[in-house]
């Protein structure tokens, strides 16, 4: 590659990546350079200044149209806004989380590094979404991975986030080998890494033989990848890890990086498997005819995330689960895969965003202040700080789905398309109509905890102006997208179509 | 005045988020804006009546949601079912919050349980306005939580905590009933509207089988709302609330969500013969059911909660019996008499500090006020003549007659004879004899809590002219007026039905008197508490229990043992190696590669199995 090819690229399409990594540089540099005594705190307005930029930067290209530099490894499709948009303005309201984050110990004398490290994952996850190429997709995937390895293990002193970190990356590296080795069958298969390429050849020719390799791949990626969103069968480090990690990380981790790994797994199935033939008619679609067993896992994971949730008296490790469980919804809209599959995943993931986080902020906030994650800490919470009592209770009931949340337009979008769909997809639907059922239980158990018993003895709660404004933020999210719904797809719809450009 | 009507759930809603705000400043006072802002939408609601009664029915929306082609529509729409429910929920809304002021005085609480009451008329007045099922379910779920937070109210009391949780859940699980009849519905329909659907229903765009199922699904959702058989046991336990919230929820509108759910769906259940059957057949099962626990329950809340399941199934049956002004005609009066009964339940159980009928007695002396107003309820709710509650429970069982189901129209009148039996009891056991307790100071309740019982009274007696076989039927014409799906407004039937109805309920009215009035009978004459029959009835059919050895049991034995896997298995594994490591001194936790291996495993074996399923299922013959 000569110079004049360098030039030629437009570099503008990367403009996002590039402020994250300048902001990554400059703050690995000013890190190592200011005097000790110096509070590295203020160092996250800089994070999220660049966060910021970027989410301007990227909304500046929303009229851009496909663009794919680097002999197509990276590509700016609608898909690749939409979503990226997403991960930038998760990633700045974890950023506020984590300048309001101080715990008792552990996280005073590297905190400068916790918001590079932060944003390198970030950055990860934003290459991923815009990869053409498994080369790309998979360095992204790396990229974030790793560091969200070290951001687990942030207190370091602290036994339990030493313990997180350590399952994380032993599971991570597991996910990973598995991951990779279903993409080397896709590679020996077509014998290439670009993404178009690869499905241009698979969608050509059929082979009966190559069921079993597609079908092998399918499966080993489809299952590595589920480490990401923490669904079944790679869900078990979930809960250890949130509940060990310092509570913006577990933000991060279950937010951030599950929308990432939703990208990821959008990105190759969809490319790949939804031309390829199933039989020699080609009626029928590698990923239509397998369809039911992302539907499976969807339901297993719905089930098992919520049951067990029940008993959990630990609030971070129940959300842990609780998170499972939202993947597991999630998980219906791809496996029911219409014409509304992109709509409901990514409202699904705004509204998610939204509800998570806020709840987060306020576990953040009093577990910080009374330094214990028992679910018995939120006890009469109305009495003392009625604010935030309400504002999480806000946050639960759009969890649940109530109405009038956020939440609930989500999963109504996930509802309709799963019984529109033809044929319709009545089993799964009702699990997850079933599994929301049960989801009330421990849900609510949180609602009678905070408005049902008298109030400890505490002094009252200081909201610092950080999580004050994630709060506010998050309430806003979740109740406008509620109440006005089409505010959200409208945007969609204007901004990127119906995502027609993503194969192309 | 109707197209205004949007404003009509506002008030409640202001009402809520003031007093949520500024509640703990006002003290006492924040009665006085609860109470002002529900009469203004009383005011308004008595406007649109009678707007209704010479305009024609006004509707207007606009789009909210557009997913695709589809497009979503919110608005809100005044016909005539419509607009008597929301006369009736405010009027009742507006009486209560009145009396609350009383009940409630010297509450720490007091703001935020007048939030609360506003929160819940907002939620019931949006319900009755949804011109669609998307929006009627949105207010249904908030309706719920209303519900929750106010049976809830008295949080430290461990019965009031376990109650709330219950009737949510509960209810929950007819909601998703209705939202998946919903669901089909609009997938069949395309629209979530109820005049989209009518019209594919009348134009048989739906198929037969399709009617049926959605009808039931739906019906399912009404069930849990309103407290039918089997989804009844939250209802009772609801008692656990403050007596006020009893009335306003528990007896005159949230309940009654469920009866007006089945009435504004009707020409969609009257499409299916099969669903028609199932509301009349639950409903008057549930009729005599719940009469029969009524009559030995010892809990003044829990006669009242247990007759209001069996009025409520009074209701379902008219509806399923195509007595759709029959049904609503009683829901009506109910609303005034059974609100009526609460609210003086209430003023007793103020006076006695007590709920325990058993430890009542000789009050009516000591209530001038209060007994007479409990008497014409009494008097009203069994039926006796030229009582509000006499003709609408005649509609009912005319149109149970005319419908042809026999069986059930005799439950019906048994059940009506049990209701003169267990009211006239309370009644008895309350009001006459010796005074058992030993409150001296037992007094009438001040004017503020009288006076909406006195306006109660008045209604729960004249209420039932508007629609009489003697007066003329205004209501029942009214409401199905230029509407043929609803069916005729007054069914003509046998005069003796009429008879043999007042003659039930004056036998019932008898023999509670011979028992615990004049005491010539036994209390004992069928057995006594000793028998296996009191036994059985006094614990509800051991319905709870039923459900507490089936499915909780099952459930949360499914929940224990993946718990436990999760719990001991895997987490067991990591405390024995933390433990060991720990003991050795080594290097620390880093090293717990031990149940690493179990997550890793977990995923290979999702792995394996997937890929077995695939083999197997023919991912390679193909």
């Amino acid at each position: 590659m000569d110079l004049e090819t360098m030039l030629s690229y437009e570099w503008g399409a990367m403009m996002p990546e590039f402020i994250i990594l300048g902001v990554v540089t400059l703050l690995s540099l000013l890190d190592l350079f200011l005097p000790k005594q110096y509070n590295r705190k203020s160092l996250a307005w800089i994070a999220l200044a660049g966060i910021i930029l970027a989410i301007i930067t990227l909304i500046s290209l929303f009229d851009l149209e496909v663009t794919s530099i680097l002999h197509d490894t990276f590509r700016l499709d609608s898909f690749a806004k939409a979503f990226k948009l997403l991960l930038l303005v998760g990633a700045a309201l974890v950023i506020l989380l984590a300048e309001s984050f101080s715990p008792k110990e552990g996280m005073a004398e590297n905190r400068g590094e916790f918001y590079y490290l932060f944003l390198a994952a970030l950055l990860g996850a934003m290459v991923m979404s815009s990869s053409g190429d498994l080369i790309t997709l998979f360095v992204g995937l790396e990229l974030l991975s790793i560091s969200s390895y070290i951001l687990a293990g942030f207190r370091k002193k602290n036994l339990a986030s030493n313990e997180s970190a350590m399952k994380y990356v032993i599971n991570g590296g597991i996910s990973t080998a598995i991951t990779l080795f279903g993409m080397s069958y896709l590679y020996g298969l077509t014998g290439s890494t670009n993404l178009i390429e690869m499905s241009g050849t698979m969608s050509a020719v059929f082979d009966g033989q190559f069921q079993y390799l597609l079908g092998l791949a399918f499966f080993m990626i489809l299952v590595g990848l589920s480490f990401k969103l923490a669904s079944v069968p790679f869900h078990m480090w979930a809960p250890d890890v949130y509940q060990g990690s310092p509570t913006p990380v577990t933000a991060f981790l279950s937010v951030v990086s599950k929308t990432a790994g939703f990208i990821i797994l959008l990105r190759i199935i969809i490319s790949l498997f939804l031309m390829t033939p199933s039989d020699e008619t080609g009626a029928l679609t590698f990923l239509e005819r397998n369809s039911d067993y992302i539907g499976f896992l969807a339901g297993i994971t719905m089930v098992v995330g919520n049951v067990i949730a029940l008993r959990q008296r630990n609030i971070k490790r129940m959300l842990a689960y609780s998170s499972i469980a939202h993947a597991g919804y999630i998980l219906v809209a791809i496996a029911v895969l219409g014409y509304f599959t992109f709509d409901a995943v990514w409202f699904y993931l705004v509204a998610y965003l939204f509800m998570n986080l806020g709840a987060l902020a306020v576990i953040q906030l009093i577990t910080d202040k009374t330094g214990s994650e028992d679910i018995s800490r939120f006890a009469g919470l109305y009495r003392t700080s009625p604010v935030l009592a309400v504002a999480m209770a806000i946050f639960i009931l759009s969890l649940a789905g109530i109405p009038g949340t956020a939440g609930f337009i989500g999963k109504l979008t996930i509802f309709m398309g799963a019984f529109s769909a033809d044929p319709g997809h009545y089993v799964l639907g009702s699990i997850m109509i079933g599994a929301t059922v049960i989801s009330y239980v421990y849900y609510f158990g949180i609602m009678t905890q905070m408005f049902f018993r008298p109030a400890l003895p505490t002094e009252k709660l200081k909201v610092p102006g950080g999580i004050m404004f994630v709060l506010v933020l998050c309430i806003g999210g979740t109740v406008l997208f509620g109440l006005a719904p089409n505010i959200a797809f409208d945007f969609l719809h204007t901004n990127f179509g119906s995502f027609e450009d993503f194969l192309q | 005045m109707m197209e205004n009507a949007w404003i009509i759930p506002l008030f409640p809603l202001f009402s809520f988020l003031f007093l949520l705000l500024f509640g703990r400043k006002m003290k006492e006072s924040s009665a006085y804006i609860g109470m002002m802002l529900t009469f203004v939408s009383l005011l308004y609601s008595l406007l649109v009546l009678f707007d209704r009664f010479t305009a024609p029915t006004y509707k207007a929306e606009a789009t909210w949601l557009t997913i695709g082609d589809v497009q979503l529509t919110a608005g809100y729409e005044v016909n005539q079912l419509n607009a008597l429910m929301l006369v009736i929920v405010s009027l009742v809304s507006f009486l209560v919050h009145m009396y609350s002021k009383g009940y409630m005085h010297g509450d720490e609480r007091f703001p935020i349980f007048y939030a609360y009451l506003g929160l819940f008329t907002f939620a019931m007045l949006g319900l009755v306005i949804s011109p669609n099922l998307l929006q009627l379910y949105f207010f249904w779920e908030l309706v719920g939580l209303g519900s929750f937070l106010l049976i809830g109210f008295y949080f430290f009391k461990e019965e009031a905590k376990q109650a709330a949780k219950k009737a949510f859940i509960m209810t929950r699980i007819g909601d998703v009933g209705l939202l998946i009849g919903m669901i089909l519905l609009f997938w069949q329909v395309g629209s979530f509207e109820y005049d989209e659907i009518f019209k594919a229903v009348s134009a048989g765009d739906i198929s037969a089988g399709m009617i049926t199922l959605t009808s039931l699904f739906i019906f399912v959702g009404a069930v849990g709302k309103s407290g039918q058989f089997p989804l009844h046991t939250w209802l009772p336990d609801a008692m656990e609330g403050p007596t006020p919230v009893s009335a306003l929820i528990h007896a005159a509108t949230m309940v009654a969500a469920g009866v007006y759910l089945v009435a504004a769906m009707f020409p969609l259940f009257s499409a299916s013969d099969t669903a028609m059957l199932t509301v009349a057949v639950i409903g008057g099962f549930t009729a005599i059911f719940a009469a029969s626990i009524g009559l030995v329950q010892k809990d003044i809340k829990r006669v009242l909660a247990y007759s209001t399941v069996s009025q409520l199934g009074y209701m379902m049956l008219a509806l399923g019996s195509a007595g759709y002004a029959a049904g609503v005609f009683h829901l009506m009066t109910h609303a005034f008499f059974k609100a009526l009964l609460f609210l003086a339940a209430g003023s007793v159980i103020h006076a006695v500090h007590t709920q325990n009928i058993e430890e009542m007695g000789g009050l009516w002396k000591k209530m001038r006020i209060t007994g007479p107003l409990f008497l014409i309820g009494t008097l009203a709710i069994s039926g006796v003549p030229f009582f509000s509650g006499f003709f609408s429970k005649d509609e009912i069982l005319i149109a149970t007659w005319e419908h042809g189901n026999f069986g059930l129209f005799w439950l019906a009148l048994i059940a009506a004879f049990f209701t003169a039996f267990y009211m006239f009891r309370l009644f008895f056991m309350v009001f006459t004899g010796e005074s058992k307790s030993n409150h001296s100071n037992t007094h009438e309740s001040p004017g503020i809590m009288t006076i909406p019982m006195i306006v109660l009274g008045i209604l729960a007696v004249i209420s039932g002219y508007v629609n009489t076989p003697w007066f003329g039927t205004f209501l029942g014409d009214w409401l199905t007026e230029g509407n043929e799906a609803l069916g005729h407004g007054h069914i003509e039937g046998p005069a003796w039905i009429m008879i043999a109805a007042t003659a039930v309920s004056l036998a019932g009215i008898l023999l509670a008197y011979l028992v615990y009035g004049k005491r010539s009978v036994s209390r004992d004459f069928l057995g006594g508490e000793a028998s296996t029959m009191h036994s059985i009835l006094y614990n509800k059919y051991f319905i709870d229990e039923i459900y507490q050895f089936t499915i909780v049991s099952i459930t949360k034995a499914i929940s224990l043992f993946l718990s436990f896997i999760d719990r001991f298995v895997v987490e067991g594994l990591i405390y024995a190696v933390t433990g060991v490591i720990r003991r050795l001194g080594k290097t620390g936790s880093a090293f717990q590669t031990g149940q690493v291996q179990q997550y890793g495993m977990a995923a290979f074996l999702g792995l394996a199995i997937l890929l077995v399923i695939f083999v197997l299922t023919g991912g390679y013959i193909l």
